[in-house]
């Protein structure tokens, strides 16, 4: 066991966790944030999908060692950094299915358009690599077109 | 619409409270309602009861207590949409919650209505949807009731509308919350008659988004994975690789000491204690039981701690027959095997399809592989056992079939059996056999008074599959000289035990007596590995299948395939045509396409193709790329249906498109492979699946070929079957490579 400290959707957690904990269960059975999801543990699905010091990061695959200092945001805290509107347009165009896999696919879809505002199609097949077992594959493409133009239309991020 | 048949439930409107049982209205207990919160009913909250489905609270929220768990279908949405055209509530201050099946128990079936009645789906089944609307009614009748006596006036002078009841002739207003305490006791003495569908204001008029949309969007939505209890424990857990073998040893001292470790337990197929009771709904409908596997599981205060300990703890299985078993080439092998006897069970025959002589003779044998459900949402659930009741959350897919379950496996009466259900992440019928609720509360008995919450990681998930049954075919089809199918001999070799080969007999052109001689057969062939529902169970090859040969047939017989069905089907269902006509034009049948491209089409109804005007028709064209190297791409895909009327259209087609998508993926990617008897595709490492840059970047859902006919069929599974033939006939446009197997990735396509 070893004590971590990380900062947590602004706040900062110390916990005492066996360090090879991986983040997701961290952040699941630790942390009680459960809005993480735990779908493969292998890196391939993407539910598990966190913003880890900015950047998007399957977190099945994330020791809790590696994360001492780091700063974390996950869904819960998705609307305060910059998600709403996405979040917003999931909501109004009936993007989820079963759901499971959205929390991973807007933390990948937002961390994406912080770091490129106008994502090609390319560029949302790269990063948006999630799996969605419902097939809302053409939803999430849709909603985020829209949230870029409506990013363009009135100058503020995403 | 006619006031429904009250079947079993005499004048809703006039009973005080719902079904018959006083109901206390009293806060939540206290003990569980702050940790456990999540989509379940919960006794008492919400306002007061109109009825067992409705609550008004003060603040004008209704709760709508839905009876089917939400898999991502809109299932619960739908219910709750039909009780609202006829409340007219106001929308957005729904809630929704999923009932109580403890309490359908207790209050004799109070959320018993239709086919599968605590299912994953039907929301417009042709019960449930008169029930929904008359109970809306019978309580929007109270309230009406209630307003009028407040005012003094005669109760034909209150409207209502979005939550407010109107006092016509002065204009006065009082909300639904303001009135709810007083309607609910009072006695209507009439059931109140049903607006006709053309007054319908919301059911097929609004496309609202799921009523799960923002929890899903914010991370609040509460899973079976999700759930929070006092005193939980986690339990990681294993069963035999190889299906039904059994635990021989394992060595508990090993891991004991590892941290958090708590226990090790044995789940014991021999310990089920079993009941004497039927397995029934209330209304009798008979429940599908399968039994434990033998397994071992680890618990632990974490999830992770009892993971590390499983993984380190050493376990020797007996693998029993199934470890014999070499590779599943050999199905295939015994497939053709039985195939070549030729001596299948006829289920279907018609004319005289051994008079036939001359004409051209097409065969062909076509097979589909295990494939495995992959719902986003490992399986799971969590369970309290104690010695006199059985606690459990879970994300079942049938509500009654996880009480029964539990009643088995614990011995306990139904009436101890409490579950709350939680939202479902994916199901696709995998959650229909109810394994997963048998070992929640197979290893929660092993460790009783504390909630256990049992997660089978993503590789059990997939070796403990139920997975599609593996089906190989051989048709032998007859044109005359005209080209004309004259002759239908169809052989099916399934392996597997649970689905029956429902529906492969009845194909339109057979049944319709379009295609004069016809004999279907099957055989099936038992295997260790555990079968189950697959999105479309059976239909999802078999529509493959025919709709591939028919298109051989087509070709063979230098007919544009569209024709060729439209005219196969002549005698049939007139919307069949339609669909194809319609898929046809929109999709630009017939506009030349660049070489290495192609579009194909196909057509099917699921779930009843044998029956005029039933069940969802729905007909697919896929446009397809193949380069000259042999990589496949799907560049667009329009889809028409008939299902005769749609409730919510954007909800309907987002169920086309995912079944579009889950089709695709089936026949291009999808295959369980074994090694001595056990799974080799155990995580997505090694089960292909599309991504969004493998979708199709068009896919057109047309409402254009609906033909108003009075039904609301649901529309969920039927394109899983189709697409698959579309795209193995767009190949074949695109190619001349003609695919009668899947997964089509492990063709070699290339034409340089």
């Amino acid at each position: 066991m070893a004590e971590i400290t990380l900062k947590v959707n602004g706040e900062v957690k110390s916990l005492d966790v066996d360090p090879t904990t991986p983040l997701l269960w961290v952040l699941r059975d630790h942390l009680g944030m459960t809005g993480t999801k735990f779908g493969c543990g292998i890196a391939q699905c993407g539910a598990c999908t966190v913003h880890l010091n900015g950047d998007a990061v399957r977190s099945c695959s994330v020791a809790a060692k590696d994360v001492s200092g780091a700063e974390v945001v996950t869904i819960e805290a998705l609307a305060e950094n910059g998600g709403a509107p996405l979040q917003k347009l999931w909501v109004e165009m009936n993007v989820a299915q079963c759901g499971y896999c959205q929390a991973g696919m807007l933390m990948a879809a937002s961390a994406m358009l912080k770091h490129s505002p106008k994502p090609t199609d390319d560029d949302i097949d790269a990063l948006v690599s999630n799996i969605c077992r419902c097939g809302t594959y053409p939803r999430v493409r849709a909603a985020i077109h829209k949230a870029v133009g409506m990013m363009a239309s009135k100058g503020t991020a995403v | 619409m006619k006031r429904m048949g009250l079947r079993r439930r005499d004048f809703l409107a006039t009973s005080v409270v719902g079904g018959g049982l006083a109901f206390t209205i009293a806060p939540a207990s206290a003990e569980r309602a702050p940790l456990a919160q999540g989509p379940w009913a919960v006794d008492g909250d919400g306002g007061v009861e109109m009825h067992a489905w409705i609550s008004i609270a003060p603040d004008d929220t209704v709760t709508i207590r839905v009876p089917n768990p939400e898999v991502g279908n809109g299932v619960a949405t739908q219910v709750a949409m039909n009780v609202c055209e006829e409340l007219q509530c106001d929308w957005s201050k729904v809630k929704l919650e999923f009932a109580s099946v403890r309490r359908d128990y207790l209050e004799n079936g109070i959320y018993t209505v239709g086919r599968q009645p605590m299912f994953s789906g039907h929301g417009t089944d042709p019960e449930r949807m008169p029930m929904a609307l008359q109970l809306g009614a019978a309580a929007r009748e109270k309230l009406q009731r209630a307003a009028a006596l407040r005012w003094k006036v005669w109760q034909d002078e209150v409207d209502a509308k979005d939550g407010v009841l109107i006092h016509r002739p002065t204009g006065r207003t009082l909300r639904f919350g303001e009135v709810a305490a007083e309607a609910a006791n009072l006695l209507v003495y009439n059931e109140p008659n049903l607006k006709s569908q053309a007054e319908w204001t919301f059911l097929g008029k609004a496309s609202p988004p799921k009523l799960t949309a923002p929890a899903i969007a914010n991370g609040t939505a509460v899973y079976g994975i999700d759930v929070k209890l006092p005193k939980m424990v986690h339990a990681a857990l294993k069963q035999c690789p190889v299906h039904g073998g059994k635990l021989k040893s394992h060595d508990p001292k090993a891991v004991l000491g590892m941290p958090g470790v708590r226990a090790v337990v044995v789940v014991d197929p021999a310990k089920t204690r079993g009941t004497p009771k039927a397995f029934t709904n209330p209304i009798g409908q008979a429940i599908m039981l399968t039994t434990a596997q033998s397994g071992v599981a680890v618990i632990a205060d974490h999830y992770w701690q009892a993971k590390q300990a499983l993984d380190a703890l050493p376990v020797e299985w007996d693998l029993g027959p199934g470890g014999k078993f070499p590779t599943e080439k050999a199905v295939y092998a015994q497939g053709v095997a039985a195939l070549d006897k030729g001596q299948g069970q006829v289920v279907r025959a018609r004319g005289d399809i051994g008079a036939l002589k001359g004409g051209k003779v097409i065969e062909a044998t076509y097979a589909t592989p295990w494939c495995e459900n992959a719902a986003m949402e490992p399986l799971n659930g969590t369970a309290m056992v104690t010695a006199d009741k059985v606690e459990m959350w879970l994300p079942a897919q049938d509500q009654h079939q996880a009480q029964w379950v539990a009643v088995d496996e614990t011995g306990l009466p139904p009436d101890k059996v409490e579950h709350h259900q939680t939202l479902v992440g994916g199901a696709f019928g995998r959650r229909t056999m109810a394994d997963d609720v048998r070992m929640v509360v197979a290893v929660a008995k092993e460790y009783p008074g504390v909630p256990v919450k049992v997660i089978w990681s993503r590789e059990e998930t997939m070796a403990q599959g139920r997975f599609r049954t593996p089906i190989v075919s051989r048709f032998r089809a007859t044109l005359d000289d005209k080209g004309a199918l004259v002759g239908w001999k169809a052989h099916t070799v399934q392996g597997g035990y649970i689905y029956g080969l429902q529906s492969f007999e009845d194909i339109p052109y057979v049944v319709s007596g379009g295609i004069p001689n016809a004999e279907i057969s099957n055989t099936i062939l038992p295997y260790h590995v555990l079968t189950g529902a697959y999105r479309g169970p059976v239909y999802n090859s078999h529509s493959f299948m025919v709709e591939s040969l028919i298109d051989e047939c087509a070709h063979a017989a230098k007919v544009d395939p569209v024709e060729y069905r439209v005219k196969l089907l002549g005698k049939w269902d007139p919307a069949w045509i339609e669909c194809l006509r319609v898929a046809a034009a929109k999709a630009d049948w017939g506009k030349p396409l660049p070489k290495g491209e192609g579009r194909g089409i196909a057509i099917a109804n699921w779930p009843n193709a044998g029956i005029r005007k039933n069940g969802t028709t729905v007909c697919c064209v896929v446009h397809a790329a193949v380069s000259p190297k042999g990589d496949l791409s799907v560049k667009r895909v329009d889809v028409t249906f008939d299902c005769g009327r749609v409730a919510n259209r954007d909800a309907a087609a987002a169920q086309l498109e995912g079944a579009v998508i889950f089709g695709l993926n089936a026949a291009i990617n999808e295959e369980i492979t074994l090694q001595d008897g056990a799974v080799v595709e155990t995580n997505f490492d090694r089960y292909p699946m599309i991504r969004i840059g493998d979708a199709p970047p068009v896919i057109n859902i047309h409402f254009d070929a609906l033909s108003g006919d009075d039904r609301f069929q649901p529309v969920g599974e039927c394109a899983v079957g189709p697409v698959q033939a579309a795209l193995a006939n767009a190949i074949f446009q695109a190619t001349g490579k003609r695919l009668r197997q899947t997964p089509f990735r492990k063709a070699k396509l290339g034409w340089a």
